[in-house]
């Protein structure tokens, strides 16, 4: 029986099971990892102080704790913030050097506008000419002044959307005037006389916003608040840098869930600050849809036409052959190569070409001889018109051939047979392609780097001026701020926690796609597929 | 129905046929166009350059003017000759017309020049016949004119960098000036008698802050061999001497007036002359011209590897002229080297790549040469005083077969290597455009992470495909399959991230694990065959052993993550790493293959799995039932029927896994260390071909030759990835014929 057992190959069985284990377990490992990382990054950690034995104090959050390296016990990683205070914001600290540890229920965590968060303690609140309830206590006034400034706040961002449209406003002037000058515009004429006179117009406005703006910064910046850290050493803090205020350690469950809840809202309409290590993912986000949706644009049609062709139209024989495998090379070329092509073809090739017919005026700078959104787009429908094509062949082949031919029976032309009975037939299997080349676009990064991607776009390329759509622009994406941040921040270990909230984001939204993609398919496979054994 | 109706829908289906018929046809185009894009992209670098002739015209000259030096502006519009009376003479070259001269300041009247010196950019050392050395500098500049529509004119001027009176050993043979960056003034003066005298004049600060010039002035020995030729780098440091018998010389002028003897060899066995040296742009290689037409370039190499001492050493090789070299100038914008023959031919050729680039003076022997500073202009003087002006056309003149893909000598390096180096702060720098050490990377990071995903991914497809529940088979295929679309970067970021210092810190685990687990599979099986006598327990085997083999690999890894401390602490000092560097030489990057293997290894599981599987699964279900039915185990069945059948599949679905692996650029990119490394050991990064792409192709300038050499990059990662995806596909097809079905 023993020997049988080795024999019949058992063992085997076993082999190629654990192999199967191990992938599973690597993903479920992968994801579990993202998970943990990215989930718990916006949950209000607690606020520890430790007393040293060398007699100072420290007040920060717990990050990890490992074993000491050549050595007994165990090490622990504190992120102690204040930046602009002690250079660092992480510090490790050796366990046998602490004291004493707790957790005071007055320490405050402020997020700033700049110099990353502040650990401390409010001491009071100096902002003469704010309304604040007299006699409460300084944390209530805090929040009372907080209040009151960002309302001022969002006075002052009505003003900077002025500029911004005067200045874009000013921009297309002095272009017109480009264009004016190169097209040989005499310039006594009343039409080119009459752009300056405008020009000139736009900047005393111009001016008299800026005086504005500025007059409110300094308004805003008079009203402070004096904080100190864990050793009494005091700071100043305008108002108007405090972007957040909250005391961690008296925070009960249902005030954290809701804080949870406005850093995920922040996270998703917020705009990055600190070089894109903190606030929000809006522009990323945005850049990705846009960029999925433009490049569907191009590869659904293209895909499906080309599929629909391959199907029903081509004579099967050499030629249809060689057409598959040309696909599937397709599919299977690297895509950076895709991207070194859209450098060379369309943004050098066609976009400087544009540049010369449409915008001669404007060289050297270049408009669209430069990366950006469409040529990023169109760079990425290349590369994904092949999954198009093959999941639209494949929907195509699994309708069986009785329907084909009762249509075609009963009088329809081929065309109406594929537009009234094929296609709606492989409606899912189409879909499932759609959705693939969405997530395959969503995930891609290599191509993108050098057809247009940025770290921080200064606009979105859809906004209120005309023409609305700017395909010229450059834009930002989420796969690439992770690359970003993750490897070009100045402050990796900063940088981490926004890094894995990012990852997290982007595998959700791409898991998401494909499963649906998947779900569709299987279902599709059912109603055609007739049983085998 | 109405005739009109069935007209359009006539009308329709024609219509669609066309637009359909066209935009399939454009589909495939557009495989062949990309590639042909990309690869006529690339074409250029192979280009062989050309010469056209912008202009030929006698020199305007006066009869009895004798002419020294030829020079030329970048834009071939104007030139000048110097004559023996030390007057610069102007022309214009599209009418071939005199313009202006401009007579250099005599150090006394009715002097002539004896001997003149040609270096740096438009610089001329006049030796004048009193002895007096001057050093004279001409400088054109685009001239624009508002007040004529802005026109573009080149306006010239000469100026005077410096003079150097006359020594007191009476006129010398020839005489070399050089005015260093820091204000010291070098002259070297070859004498009737053989002699070599170094005047320097060091310029310092003293404790007042004054300038103080000092002068130092010595006689080299040169062991009584006769000088025939001489030259000496811009700053005024490194001098360089070629004897009558083949012996070279190098002296360093570093300390004023402590000349010190560097070399002395005897470069040429059969001790021919040396006729003419001249040092390369930078001034790290030198040039040498020898009586029999031969032209080799020379640097300073470590004599042994840790020595400090270097030794001029033969490096390159250009293509021979058929007499003897008189003359050798380098090109001020690239390694490229001009060199005349006395039969007055002269040859382009470039150092590193060793080409021979384009000959001159097929027509009529030339006597005087120059090259302009942008290196695309060249001006020669026939001895019957006409002047040819040629424009060239010579993109790439440092890429040949042998720089992409050979070992090259390059300047400052002990030996001939591949490297991938392809910009530096200075523009003298010599670019190492080698495409070896990519392709090795590329190889080496697919086969690590081949090696990883191939059994995983197989023997998984394996038992999903035929031993599995078909229920948990419906679930799991799709999880495989959406792994697959886990975004690369991703996957990138937490191998750099937390994959990376996990494995550094923890090195002994991992390499325990790949021990541990094996052996803890074995222990597993044999208690098995204890277990499975037990009725509820041999429900395992049908189909859930995936499952239940899971504890047990956990409680492998756990034990090795435990144990693995304790054997680095017992066998390796505790430290793997420092051992691995002290014991083996190897050193450890944090960001290594073994990172690699596991991120681009899960990376490609997914494809392998999928075909693999797909491929597994179609094999007839009538082979399975007949093996069974034979009598066959379910692994006897696997491995004698179903593997046999579906090895095309199997193995089409590792070409497909294989391109993958070797176009993949992300992970690459994150999780190595990016260094173009020539190494196998596991432990060292790499640098491939497409995350090299991404990191270059952003400061490539447009058309250049690291933009044009990416593009070549390009093509051969995607003919790499062309045929492997042909042969599976290919394979597959046929595949699909034979069972019908897909």
């Amino acid at each position: 029986m023993r020997r049988n057992y080795w024999k019949i190959g058992e063992p085997w069985v076993w082999a190629t099971g654990a192999a199967l284990s191990v992938t599973l377990l690597i993903a479920v490992t992968l994801i579990a990892v993202i998970m943990v990382n990215g989930l718990g990054v916006f949950w209000p950690g607690k606020l520890q102080q430790l007393e040293l034995k060398d007699g100072s104090k420290l007040l920060g959050e717990l990050i990890q704790s490992e074993p000491v390296h050549r050595g007994e016990g165990l090490r622990r990683q504190y992120k102690i913030a204040n930046r602009d205070l002690y250079g660092l914001d992480f510090r490790w600290i050796d366990e046998t050097e602490i004291l004493r540890a707790d957790h005071p229920a007055a320490a405050i965590v402020l997020e700033r506008e700049e110099n990353g968060d502040f650990f401390g303690f409010l001491d009071a609140v100096q902002a003469s000419g704010l309304e604040l309830p007299a006699g409460a206590a300084p944390y209530a006034q805090l929040h009372a002044a907080l209040d009151q400034v960002s309302v001022m706040k969002a006075a002052g961002h009505a003003t900077d959307q002025q500029l911004s449209t005067a200045s874009y406003r000013l921009e297309q002037l002095r272009r017109d005037q480009l264009k004016a000058e190169y097209q040989g515009v005499d310039p006594r004429s009343s039409s080119y006389q009459e752009l300056l006179h405008e020009q000139e117009r736009l900047k005393v406005d111009f001016e008299h916003l800026m005086k504005q703006q500025r007059k409110e910064q300094t308004n805003l910046r008079q009203y402070q608040a004096t904080f100190s850290d864990a050793n009494g050493r005091t700071s100043n803090i305008v108002l108007a840098d405090i972007v957040q205020a909250y005391r961690p350690n008296q925070l009960a469950w249902h005030q954290q869930v809701i804080f949870y809840a406005a850093k995920l809202k922040e996270l998703i309409v917020g705009e990055p600050r600190e070089s894109n290590t903190e606030g929000g993912l809006f522009p990323a986000i945005f850049g990705t849809i846009m960029l999925i949706f433009t490049m569907s644009l191009f590869s659904f049609p293209l895909g499906v036409i080309a599929a629909i062709y391959l199907r029903e139209y081509a004579r099967e024989g050499v030629v249809v052959r060689v057409v598959r495998i040309a696909v599937n090379n397709l599919a299977g070329i690297p895509s950076i190569v895709y991207g070194i092509f859209g450098l060379g073809f369309f943004v050098y090739g066609i976009g400087s070409n544009i540049d010369k017919l449409f915008f001669p005026e404007l060289l050297p700078t270049p408009t669209f001889g430069t990366g950006g959104i469409l040529w990023a787009s169109l760079t990425l429908a290349l590369l994904t018109v092949p999954v198009v094509i093959v999941a639209t062949e494949e929907a195509l082949g699994a309708i069986p051939r009785e329907f084909r031919e009762g249509s075609l029976a009963l009088g329809a032309t081929r065309f109406q047979t594929l537009l009234r009975i094929l296609l709606p037939m492989a409606s899912p299997g189409i879909m499932t392609g759609l959705i693939l080349a969405m997530a395959r676009a969503a995930g891609e990064v290599a191509p993108l780097m050098i057809t247009g991607v940025v770290k921080l776009a200064p606009a979105l390329p859809i906004d209120g001026n005309f023409p609305f759509f700017h395909l010229d622009r450059k834009f930002m994406h989420l796969g690439f701020h992770i690359f970003d941040i993750g490897f070009q921040s100045p402050n990796v270990e900063a940088a981490k926690p926004m890094v894995f909230v990012t990852t997290l984001l982007l595998v959700l939204i791409v898991l998401a796609m494909s499963s649906l993609a998947i779900r569709l398919r299987n279902r599709m496979k059912k109603r055609y597929t007739f049983s085998t054994f | 129905m109405s005739k009109k109706f069935s007209r359009r829908a006539r009308r329709n289906d024609t219509l669609a046929k066309v637009v359909i018929s066209c935009g399939g046809i454009l589909v495939i185009f557009s495989v062949i166009f990309i590639l042909a894009l990309i690869a006529g992209t690339a074409l250029p670098l192979f280009q062989s350059p050309r010469a056209d002739i912008v202009a030929s015209f006698p020199l305007p000259q006066q009869p009895q003017q004798e002419v020294l030096e030829l020079g030329v502006d970048d834009y071939l519009e104007s030139g000048f000759f110097i004559d023996r009376g030390g007057v610069f003479n102007f022309f214009e070259i599209r009418h071939g017309k005199a313009t202006d001269q401009y007579p250099a300041p005599q150090p006394a009247p009715d002097s002539k020049l004896h001997a003149i010196d040609r270096y740096g950019r438009m610089q001329f050392g006049l030796l004048w016949q009193d002895g007096t050395l001057t050093l004279e500098k001409v400088i054109f500049q685009s001239f624009f004119d508002e007040a004529n529509e802005n026109q573009r004119s080149i306006v010239h001027r000469v100026t005077r960098e410096t003079t150097f009176p006359p020594g007191d050993f009476g006129l010398p043979l020839r005489s070399l000036g050089r005015l260093g960056e820091d204000g010291r003034r070098t002259r070297i003066d070859l004498l009737e008698n053989g002699q070599l005298v170094v005047t320097q004049f060091a310029v310092s600060e003293n404790f007042l802050g004054e300038v103080e010039a000092e002068r130092f002035s010595e006689t080299l020995d040169t062991a009584e061999q006769q000088i025939t030729a001489l030259t000496v780098n811009r700053q005024g440091t490194e001098l360089y001497a070629g004897t009558a018998t083949g012996t070279l010389l190098r002296w360093s002028l570093e300390e004023p007036g402590e000349a010190v003897l560097r070399d002395e060899l005897t470069a040429f066995d059969d001790q021919r002359p040396i006729t003419a040296l001249g040092l390369v742009f930078g001034d790290y290689s030198l040039a040498v011209g020898d009586a029999q037409g031969e032209v080799s370039t020379w640097f300073p190499v470590r004599i042994a590897k840790n020595s400090a001492r270097k030794v001029l050493r033969r490096i390159h090789d250009l293509t021979p002229h058929a007499n003897a070299i008189t003359d050798i100038q380098p090109s001020l914008r690239d390694k490229s080297l001009l060199t005349l023959g006395r039969n007055g031919m002269l040859n382009l050729d470039h150092m590193t790549s060793e080409r021979h680039l384009l000959s001159f003076g097929e027509r009529a022997p030339l006597t005087h040469y120059t090259i302009n500073t942008r290196g695309d202009g060249v001006v020669g003087l026939t001895a019957n005083n006409t002047t040819w002006v040629w424009k060239l056309d010579n993109p790439h003149p440092e890429v040949s077969w042998k720089t992409l893909f050979g070992k090259v000598w390059y300047e400052g390096y002990d030996a001939p290597e591949y490297a991938w180096q392809s910009s530096s702060a200075s523009d003298d720098f010599e670019p190492k455009l080698s495409l070896t050490p990519l392709i090795f990377g590329t190889l080496k990071g697919t086969f690590y992470a081949m090696i990883f995903a191939i059994p995983l991914a197989l023997c998984g497809a394996i038992y999903t495909s035929q031993f599995c529940r078909p229920r948990l088979r419906q679930t799991i295929k799709p999880a495989i399959e959406i792994m697959a679309a886990i975004p690369t970067v991703i996957i990138g970021f937490l191998a750099a991230l937390w994959l990376a210092p996990l494995i550094e810190s923890s090195l002994g685990a991992v390499f325990l694990s790949f021990l541990f687990v094996p052996a803890g599979l074995m222990i597993a099986i044999i208690i098995w065959q204890q277990l499975r006598r037990h009725k509820p327990l041999k429900q395992i085997e049908n189909g859930f052993e995936f499952l239940a083999i899971v504890p047990v690999l956990l409680l492998t890894f756990a034990v090795a993550a435990t144990l693995g401390p304790l054997a680095e602490k017992l066998l390796f000092a505790g430290d793997l790493r420092q051992w691995l560097f002290q014991e083996m030489g190897t050193r450890y990057d944090p960001r290594n293959c073994l990172v690699i293997a596991f991120g681009m290894g899960f990376a490609v599981i997914p494809i392998i799995f999928t075909i693999a599987e797909d491929s597994l699964s179609n094999v007839p279900p009538a082979l399975k039932a007949a093996s069974l039915a034979c009598g066959a185990s379910r692994w006897q069945t696997v491995w004698r029927v179903i593997l046999p059948s579906a090895s095309p599949g199997i193995f089409a679905g590792t070409m497909i896994g294989f391109g993958r692996a070797v176009g993949e650029t992300m992970i690459v990119l994150m999780a190595t260390g990016n260094t173009a490394i020539m190494e196998l050991s596991i432990f060292n990064g790499m640098r491939p071909l497409s995350s090299n792409i991404a990191v270059e192709i952003p400061e490539a300038p447009f058309g250049g030759t690291l933009y044009r050499t990416l593009f070549l990059s390009a093509v051969i990662l995607f003919l790499m990835t062309f045929v492997v995806n042909t042969v599976a596909e290919v394979i597959r097809q046929r595949l699909r014929k034979k069972y019908g079905r897909f």
